[in-house]
């Protein structure tokens, strides 16, 4: 069976006033086949929304390539990993259209997706009623809670059932109860709905879920002439 | 300790800093050499057609450029969901030509109306400002989803 997702080296560089921040000094190698639950462990400013963004293609890596389902999509958009592997993707920072409502937002995502208008209301009712959204529905996003927006943009990528999800930080913005919810929720898809999951995340208590863990390292830095530290 | 000068905070605000300070000054002073050259005409086209293009230009730059925050939103959220640079650049688009239009259609409709409901020169004037509202409305938003930064926003 083929992989969903492989990276090689990758690596990344930013450059700094003195000199250039270097990420993944190994190089990440990970590879992700249907089916898995993989954690990305790291602390804070070690790169975890910036992996996130490279596997995602977001953002272009220093050097090393990115496979999806066997094709290099290094230097691919979002929208053609998508067209290889059905993916959602759920940031750190939460992300909705706010001229829309919840509904409205939920739909627009999942008519990009490119599902059905047929299927889409029951699709959505679904989600809403996973998450408990129910009462915030005809609310705008920016009237409402970190959280609850946390939610609305699970709700959003679960909708579209997607073969691979990708979240960043999915507990971060949840309270406590929340974030005891969202794990299960995880698990259960992964075993239950054979959905592969890539999640980073700096709490090693989530990692645990994980079948597959890969550990970042803290970024070097490179000054022009020589090495310092870690 | 010596309290800051309220004078010199208020007049610090009659410098105009920014580049919509510019876009601005642009749109007036625009206005004001179109009343001056309506009077002049050029192989049969008004002048005043030229700086009706030249304030078309700032003033659809000057309102996407305005609540950029809120536009950076709706476009990370659009890639979140699955969205393309050409989609999220048709959608400004389509937003800066229908502004225009908008603005437009009365003088349109009359020049319509007044040559028997035909379309002239003036006509497809009035359009193609239309149609550069909408290019120059979606510009900033084109800059800023291909810029370096615009990933960086999916980060806390």
């Amino acid at each position: 069976m083929t992989y969903l997702i492989e990276t090689t080296s990758v690596k990344m560089e930013y450059p700094h006033s003195d000199g250039v921040i270097q990420l993944y000094d190994e190089g990440v190698s990970l590879r992700v086949d249907p089916g898995d639950f993989v954690a990305v462990l790291g602390g804070s400013g070690w790169g975890k929304s910036t992996l996130v963004n490279i596997i995602l293609g977001l953002e272009k890596p220093t050097s090393g390539t990115v496979h999806f389902s066997g094709e290099d999509v290094t230097r691919a958009s979002f929208v053609k990993r998508c067209s290889l592997v059905k993916t959602g993707a759920v940031f750190q920072r939460p992300t909705a259209v706010p001229q829309l409502t919840v509904g409205q937002n939920l739909n627009l995502a999942l008519s990009m997706a490119g599902i059905p208008k047929s299927e889409r209301d029951e699709r959505i009712r679904e989600s809403i009623a996973f998450f408990g959204l129910e009462r915030i529905t005809r609310a705008y996003p920016e009237s409402l809670s970190a959280g609850q927006r946390k939610r609305i943009d699970l709700a959003r990528a679960l909708a579209i059932k997607p073969q691979l999800l990708v979240l960043d930080e999915p507990t971060g913005d949840l309270d406590t109860s929340a974030s005891n919810l969202v794990m299960p929720l995880l698990r259960g898809l992964n075993k239950d709905h054979g959905t592969t999951i890539l999640m980073v995340t700096a709490l090693p208590r989530y990692a645990s879920s994980a079948h597959q863990l890969l550990h970042l390292k803290p970024p070097g830095f490179i000054t022009p002439s020589k090495r310092i530290d870690r | 300790m010596e309290k800051p000068s309220w004078a010199s905070f208020v007049m610090g605000g009659a410098v105009p800093r920014e580049f919509t300070d510019l876009l601005v000054i642009a749109i007036i002073g625009l206005a004001g050499l179109q009343a001056y050259l309506t009077r002049f005409t050029v192989g049969g086209v008004e002048l005043g057609f030229l700086t009706l293009f030249l304030s078309v230009l700032p003033a659809c730059t000057l309102a996407s450029l305005s609540n950029a925050t809120r536009k950076l939103r709706e476009e990370l959220a659009l890639f979140a969901y699955g969205g393309s640079t050409w989609q999220v650049w048709a959608k400004h688009f389509l937003r800066g030509f229908t502004c225009s239009l908008i603005a437009l259609s009365p003088f349109l409709s009359l020049e319509i109306i007044t040559t028997g409901y035909s379309i002239n020169s003036r006509s497809l004037l009035l359009l193609l400002a239309a149609v550069l509202g909408g290019a120059f409305y979606s510009g900033p938003s084109l800059r800023r989803v291909r810029s370096a930064e615009f990933a960086e926003s999916y980060k806390a």
